[in-house]
């Protein structure tokens, strides 16, 4: 059986996907010199916005801090149902 | 003559700034440009020891800049390469005994007489820092894979993106590499902490055992033949002298079984 793990070792690859995942929010966060949490209630407050506006889909609503070259990029994304009027 | 100054910094302490500062200065020199290699750790001196000019010591940097001796008489000249200096830092001051104009003053005085300056810089980012970057027009960040190295890094970026006025380039080493466990997957590699740093690449220097040894014996792998990090930089110091060298390939290639049966009886590669 050893043997067998030794030839056929599949790589994990999950140290080095988690180190990366994790360095960039980390770095994201750092960058922007933004405290833990606060993201959340941002997107609390521009949801209610939004729906003030329009009915929404339920549990679709998706909030991504992206990293473009060295500048952060908030991305927002609201399925929306109908405009309320 | 107006030669180049480029400071060598990193944020976290001991991923090898002094190492690489050694390093690139003896392949520098090796390529025949004339080099000074400038020790601003005050208080914390080691560049004298990693090149084996601890005993030559006579004057350090702040006995310069506080006008106890000349510059000239404070340089000591490498055992091997009279176009190799080193300006020491001195011992038992510390890194307020320095400051960014006289930094700059004394920059502009080895610019006129060598070809580079090298500064070896403090870690952290505080006054240590922005003394060493002082006259510098380039940068070069060394960190290690490790995820609390890459983050002091991009904090150095960061900062050196601020003084973009001044410091026109800055490029990244990354050193400690260790090809097997990237391979694996157990640690990030090149392509994954430049993509995160959004940085250019100068160099990748693997993890060697011959650095603890040429540091014991005070002569820089990149002096001597058949080392792997020796070569590393050796082909760092052609790039900063405008040449194209191709990356090393560092990231050994996947561990498949095919490639195992490949290295046992090609244990020697990457
Ligand atoms: N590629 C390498 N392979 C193996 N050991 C290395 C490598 N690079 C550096 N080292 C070792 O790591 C240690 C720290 O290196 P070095 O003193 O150059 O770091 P530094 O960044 O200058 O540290 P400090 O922040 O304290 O000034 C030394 O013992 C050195 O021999
Ligand atoms: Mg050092």
């Amino acid at each position: 059986m050893q043997v067998f793990n030794w030839l056929f070792k599949v790589p994990s690859g999950t140290a080095a996907v988690t180190a990366k995942d994790r360095m960039r929010t980390m770095l994201v966060h750092d960058r922007l010199e933004l405290p833990a949490g606060r993201l959340e209630v941002l997107e609390e407050e521009l949801t209610a916005v939004v729906a003030r506006y329009f009915d929404l889909e339920p549990d679709t609503t998706r909030f991504d801090l992206q990293q473009m070259d060295r500048q952060a990029a908030l991305i927002a994304n609201f399925r929306l149902v109908r405009s309320k009027c | 003559m107006s030669g180049r100054v480029i400071v060598i910094t990193s944020g976290k302490g001991g991923v090898g700034k002094t190492t690489a500062s050694a390093n690139i200065g003896v392949a520098l020199a090796n390529t025949g440009a004339s080099v000074c290699l400038v020790d601003m750790d005050i208080g914390l001196r080691n560049l004298d020891i990693l090149m084996g000019l601890e005993n030559r010591v006579v004057y350090n940097l702040v006995d310069v800049v506080e006008e106890r001796c000349k510059l000239r008489q404070a340089l000591v000249k490498d055992k091997k390469m009279p176009n190799l200096n080193l300006l020491p830092a001195a011992q038992t001051r510390d890194k307020t005994a320095v400051n960014a104009e006289q930094m700059k003053k004394l920059c502009e005085e080895l610019k006129s007489m060598f070809d580079f300056v090298l500064v070896d810089s403090p870690a952290g980012i505080e006054s240590g820092f922005e003394n060493a970057c002082a006259g510098a027009e380039e940068a070069i960040v060394i960190t290690t894979p490790e995820m609390s190295a890459v983050r002091d890094a991009d904090r150095i970026i960061g900062l050196l993106e601020a003084r973009k006025d001044e410091i026109t380039q800055y490029r990244l080493v990354l050193n400690r590499i260790r090809p097997k466990m990237v391979a694996n997957s157990d640690m990030m590699g090149v392509e994954d902490v430049l993509e995160i740093l959004s940085i250019k690449l100068l160099g990748a220097v693997p993890e060697d055992e011959e650095i603890i040894i040429s540091t014991n014996k005070g002569e820089p792998v990149a002096g001597t033949d058949n080392t792997k990090s020796g070569l590393a930089f050796r082909n760092i110091a052609r790039r900063l002298r405008g040449e194209e060298v191709p990356f090393m390939d560092m990231d050994a290639k996947s561990d498949t079984w095919v490639t195992r049966i490949v290295n046992f009886f090609n244990p020697v590669r990457v």
